[in-house]
């Protein structure tokens, strides 16, 4: 470039294509990178550091200020502030990691105060953006490394846009980057094991995987499918051979050296992460933070699963109830409820029953942790059957996905937010089948939008609506046109169920809109104001539909339709 | 993908219609191409263009969020008040009194068409909140939600005017100049992202991309030749801020060099009068009103110039103090002589090649930027607001040359940095920062810094570099105590050194345009 004449304006961009045209050709499925994405994102996340953030800045804030001025063996009994730590140790090491990267200036700002509510100025707030930022940086490298792995280049082209759309995540960028996490870190975990699945990498998948448990154990969730799939891909050897004894043909089935490597691995990642708590004899401490079992079945504003459509049928039953004549002997005889509950009305109207203690439900029968756990284990086994059959990669990730799906819907005191664990495992398996295209759809929509109520605040309205409008626009039309067709072709009916999948996503805009517009009017009209909880309501059944039906679709095509779930490319 | 490499070969600026098949994309190795190539085959574009838009919106609500003109700046608060104060008065004063009431605290000293647009969004606002906009009552009122409608306001009438002036323009032009439908686009991103329009309108909180649209309307309608709807826009795009004055020297003498007959020309004439008319007409009963818009508009008691500008009288001030040695009426004489011997040369020299002229597009760019950044920094009473008004057209020299891009960003990088003090007690060095380097960063340094010459090299490194410098003056140290406004000075030099050049540079090719 420097050596050309002077005077003639060159073309330089093309005098340069030339010699990159040969090597094209031999990296040509591998040159897609997620770079420029993770650059033109990051803009918006710097500019978005200054606008709102939620509590959860000043819980993390609070899990510095602990890790940094306190011994470990305090770490999980200080409670000056109602933000007690109640992450699991690694993710304590890593606020005690980031505690000790704190400039001058953040440290005179207030940030490292165990006090009961933070007193944080701009300093705090960038240098905790920043990191939110930075440590994203493992998902990136996640998903570049994802899509390095594909094969071929409609593969790699297919990943490419799976890892985009994950890199650009509307709940990633309102999660992390407004309401304030470390969701992208975590997920990038999520995703290495993924990809080391993929790669026939068990131990570095189990030693992630181990990893990101001691992160957040929220992940828990997804623990029986990874060690379903670990277990019978690497460590179980399932040929029977009739020359030699049942015992001997039983002790051969255990490849044991694979299952000491993997469980050596995983021991002491986990004998890491809680050793010194055992040695400082803290660990009944760290559990009982770790599984509080103080909080109701649902929470404040209801996660859009099962149980939100079901504490909308007990609202629904009990205005039946109240105002239809000759309901009140029928309903009665059928849920068999205390009438005399019904009577408090100040029980009726209060929005958030979701106190342990508290009766959530008037009408419907009540809703027990037990029955949600054997709700959740139930068809989290459902799922791993099949993948315990055939344990290879795509069985995985369905499974993962399912056991996110499951999680999700029948938990107990599930925040919105856990919707990512369903959102990343599936978008893995988008490509691969176009049938899969309408459940996603319907999922990552509805699971998105039901984020919207976690910012209220007016002047990111813009941003998050815009932003998911679109990030969907883009990723629709990317999905349509790299997605796999399927051997046989559609008939009528497939086509007409993505007529009303398309139909229940557009929906969503009166949705998001109409709530918008109970909002702005809210303080002209006083009726509105009574609506509060109607909004959030609306949100969270018409999202749980949403979510629900996706699920349906999915488990459909996870457990009778064969092709999708081959290996083979 | 494969395009026929040899019509590439030749420099694009020399013929830039020749080609039959659109030429490569110069923009082929930046970022903006790599992130946007996803939607290059013809039935994606349209999603292109939405994905534009809305990503247009995202920059601006993402601006946004920081801070505006004035916050927390009592008892006269900055532009924001300025434009929420002209609200709420003529929402609820008659129109006889726009024009005279308080004129101490931010009186109305825009002409009337941003007193229309100020009532309709006053209307807007009392009708979803009374409070935001009560006369007297809600002055200086700083809340996150009359913070986010006025911000909405200001992206809404963006997104009706100006983005959709850009994205047609860039068509009009786009078809004449063979650009692939690609390149369009590209260029339709760099100009609607200018890091400056977005700071000034989204961040210091202004209404410039409303003059701004209507003044792409008109050169749209000048180019497809309709010059009485050309004229109906510019009288609009003048009577919605008195700065779009910096443009019409150069309309009269291009409609004047295109027009076949007398006819035409009264009925342009008329044209004009009666839009100017109907646009005062609310004002017209009482004379007084006219001549009260008058003087509120154009306030020759004001001073040379304003605060701290990039211009010639502003920068050569440093060293002569013409306040001290010249009557302030002759000020005004001095600069209005400056002015027109700065813009004289480039009209006579245009108005001769465009009469012979087939293509004039590059006559009319070039025009309208030369004339309002003579303008710019020759005439009196300038702020440094007013240098998005050179910026436009300068930046619509993309749309008939791509290959003019490193001079084009340039000139668009030195004009935000001339506005950096302003943005800087605003509030907003992070939004600077960041939407500087996203413009930048999209077109790609391999673009911007590519070998164009030793001069120019010179240039343009030399101005990045001293740009750089100033940056890290300004941060890591305090300015001395003799001189407070050092800084501000020396950011000054470096921005008019630049645009002089610039300036200098539109003159050359002014002369050396070669009409077909």
């Amino acid at each position: 470039m420097v050596g050309q004449k002077v005077e003639i304006p060159p073309i330089t961009v093309d005098v340069k294509e030339k010699p990159t045209s040969d090597t094209e050709k031999k990296v040509k499925h591998n040159n897609y990178s997620l770079f420029n994405i993770w650059v033109i994102s990051l803009t918006l996340k710097v500019l978005l550091a200054v606008g709102y953030h939620s509590t959860d800045f000043d819980v993390h804030r609070n899990w510095l200020a602990i890790t940094y001025n306190l011994p470990l063996s305090k770490w999980y009994i200080e409670k000056t502030s109602q933000w007690t730590l109640d992450y699991p140790p690694y993710f304590a090491y890593f606020e005690w990691f980031l505690s000790q990267l704190t400039p001058p200036i953040v440290r005179s700002d207030g940030c490292l105060n165990i006090v009961e509510k933070g007193a944080y100025g701009l300093p705090t707030v960038y240098f905790q953006r920043a990191s939110v930022i930075v440590t994203e940086v493992v998902l990136f490298l996640a998903l570049q490394w994802y899509m390095d792995a594909s094969r071929s280049h409609a593969g790699s082209r297919r990943a490419f846009v799976a890892a985009a759309s994950l890199a650009l995540s509307p709940g990633l960028l309102i999660i992390d980057h407004i309401h304030f996490q470390y969701n992208g870190m975590m997920y990038g975990l999520l995703v290495l094991t993924i990809v080391s699945a993929k790669l026939e990498k068990y131990l570095m998948c189990g030693f992630c995987f181990a990893v990101l448990l001691c992160f957040k154990h929220i992940y828990l969730y997804l623990a029986p499918a990874v060690f379903v799939y670990l277990l019978r891909a690497y460590c179980l050897n399932l040929s029977f051979s009739s020359k030699k004894s049942a015992l001997v043909n039983l002790v051969g089935m255990v490849r044991w050296m694979n299952l000491i490597k993997l469980g050596s691995i995983v021991v002491s990642v986990f004998a890491v992460a809680f050793g010194p708590f055992v040695y400082y004899n803290e660990i009944p401490d760290v559990l009982a933070r770790l599984f509080p079992f103080s909080r109701g079945l649902t929470h404040a504003y209801w996660a859009p699963n099962v149980w939100a459509i079901y504490s909308f049928f007990d609202r629904l039953l009990i205005q039946v109830y109240n105002r239809v004549p000759l309901s009140q002997y029928p309903l009665q005889k059928v849920f068999q409820f205390d009438p005399n509950l019904l009577k408090n009305t100040k029980l009726v109207n209060s929005s958030t029953r979701g106190i342990v203690g508290d009766i959530e439900f008037l009408i419907l029968p009540t809703i027990t942790p037990k029955l949600t756990f054997l709700l959740t284990l139930f068809y989290q086994v459902m799922a791993l059957i099949p993948l315990f059959l055939q344990p290879n990669f795509r069985r995985f990730v369905g499974a993962l996905t399912l056991c996110g799906y499951a999680s999700f819907l029948f938990g107990w005191h599930v925040h919105e937010k856990a919707i990512l664990i369903v959102i990343f495992p599936i978008t893995f398996l988008v490509g691969r089948d176009k049938r899969i295209l309408g459940p996603f759809n319907l999922l990552v929509t509805c699971g998105y939008v039901s984020l919207f109520p976690l910012i209220f605040t007016c002047n990111e309205w813009l941003v998050k609506v815009v932003f998911t409008i679109l990030w969907y626009i883009i990723f629709y039309f990317n999905f349509r046109k790299v997605v796999k067709l399927p051997k046989q072709l559609e008939g009528t009916g497939g086509i007409i169920l993505d007529r009303v999948i398309n139909g229940y996503i557009l929906g969503l805009i009166p949705v998001v809109a109409v709530t918008s517009l109970l909002d702005i009017f809210e303080h002209k009209f006083e009726i509105l104001r009574k609506l509060q909880f109607m909004k959030l309501m609306i949100y969270s059944v018409y999202c749980g539909i949403g979510i629900i039906s996706s699920w349906n679709g999915f488990s459909w095509l996870y457990f009778l339709d064969e092709s999708i779930w081959d290996d083979e490319i | 993908m494969a395009k026929p490499k040899k019509k590439v070969k030749q420099p694009l600026k020399k013929s830039p219609v020749s080609a039959e098949n659109p030429p490569n994309s110069i923009f082929k190795n930046s970022p903006v191409y790599d992130i946007l190539h996803n939607f290059e085959k013809a039935p994606d574009q349209w999603a292109a263009r939405y994905v534009l838009v809305m990503s247009a919106i995202l920059l601006r609500a993402a601006i946004g969020l920081g801070g505006y003109s004035g916050y927390n700046t009592p008892p006269i608060y900055g532009d924001f008040e300025a434009q929420r104060h002209w609200m709420e008065l003529t929402i609820s004063l008659p129109v006889s009194e726009w024009y005279f009431f308080d004129l101490q605290y931010w009186g109305l000293d825009y002409p009337p068409l941003t007193a229309y647009h100020s009532y309709i969004i006053g209307k807007i606002g009392s009708f979803i909140n009374p409070e935001w906009f009560l006369l007297n009552a809600s002055r200086g009122i700083e809340n996150n939600e009359v913070k986010f409608f006025m911000r909405l306001m200001s992206m809404f009438s963006e997104l009706i005017l100006y983005i959709p002036a850009v994205l047609t323009l860039a068509n009009v032009m786009g078809k004449k100049f063979n650009l692939n439908r690609m390149d369009q686009i590209i260029i339709s991103l760099i100009i609607i992202n200018q890091a400056h329009l977005v700071l000034i309108d989204h961040g210091h909180f202004q209404f410039n991309s409303v003059m701004l649209g209507f003044f792409l309307y008109s050169i749209i309608e000048l180019i497809k030749k309709n010059y009485v709807i050309a004229s109906i826009w510019f009288i609009s795009c003048i009577n919605f801020k008195q700065m779009g004055l910096y443009y019409s020297t150069f309309i009269f003498v291009f409609i004047l060099s295109q027009l076949k007959g007398f006819g035409q020309l009264i009925l342009i004439g008329f044209t004009v009068i009666l839009t100017q008319l109907t646009i005062l007409a609310p004002f017209i009963r009482d004379p007084k009103n006219i001549l009260q818009i008058v003087y509120r508009v154009f306030p020759f008691n004001r001073g040379l110039f304003e605060d701290k500008v990039a211009n010639f009288w502003c920068t050569t001030n440093v060293v002569v103090k013409y306040r001290e040695i010249i009557e302030p009426q002759n000020l005004s004489k001095l600069a209005l002589i400056t002015t027109v011997a700065s813009i004289l040369p480039i009209n006579i020299i245009l108005f001769f090649k465009l009469r012979k002229a087939k293509n004039v597009i590059p006559g009319l760019i070039y025009g309208f930027a030369g004339n309002s950044l003579a303008f710019y920094l020759f005439s009196y009473q300038v702020h440094e607001k007013s240098i998005l008004i050179p910026l436009i057209p300068s930046s619509l020299m993309l749309l008939f040359d791509p290959s003019l891009i490193d001079i084009v960003q340039w000139v668009n990088n030195v004009g935000t940095f001339s506005l950096y003090p302003l943005l800087k007690k605003d509030d907003l060095i992070l939004q600077y920062v960041v939407s500087n380097f996203l413009i930048n960063w999209l077109i790609g340094p391999k673009l911007l810094l590519q070998n164009r010459g030793l001069l120019w090299n010179l240039i343009i490194k030399g101005s990045y570099f001293s740009m750089l410098v100033f940056h890290v003056v300004d941060y890591a140290l305090p300015p001395p105590a003799r001189y407070p406004d050092l800084w501000v000075i020396l950011n000054i030099g470096i921005s008019f050194v630049a645009f002089t050049l610039f300036w200098v540079w539109l003159i050359y090719r002014t002369f050396t345009l070669k009409v077909t």
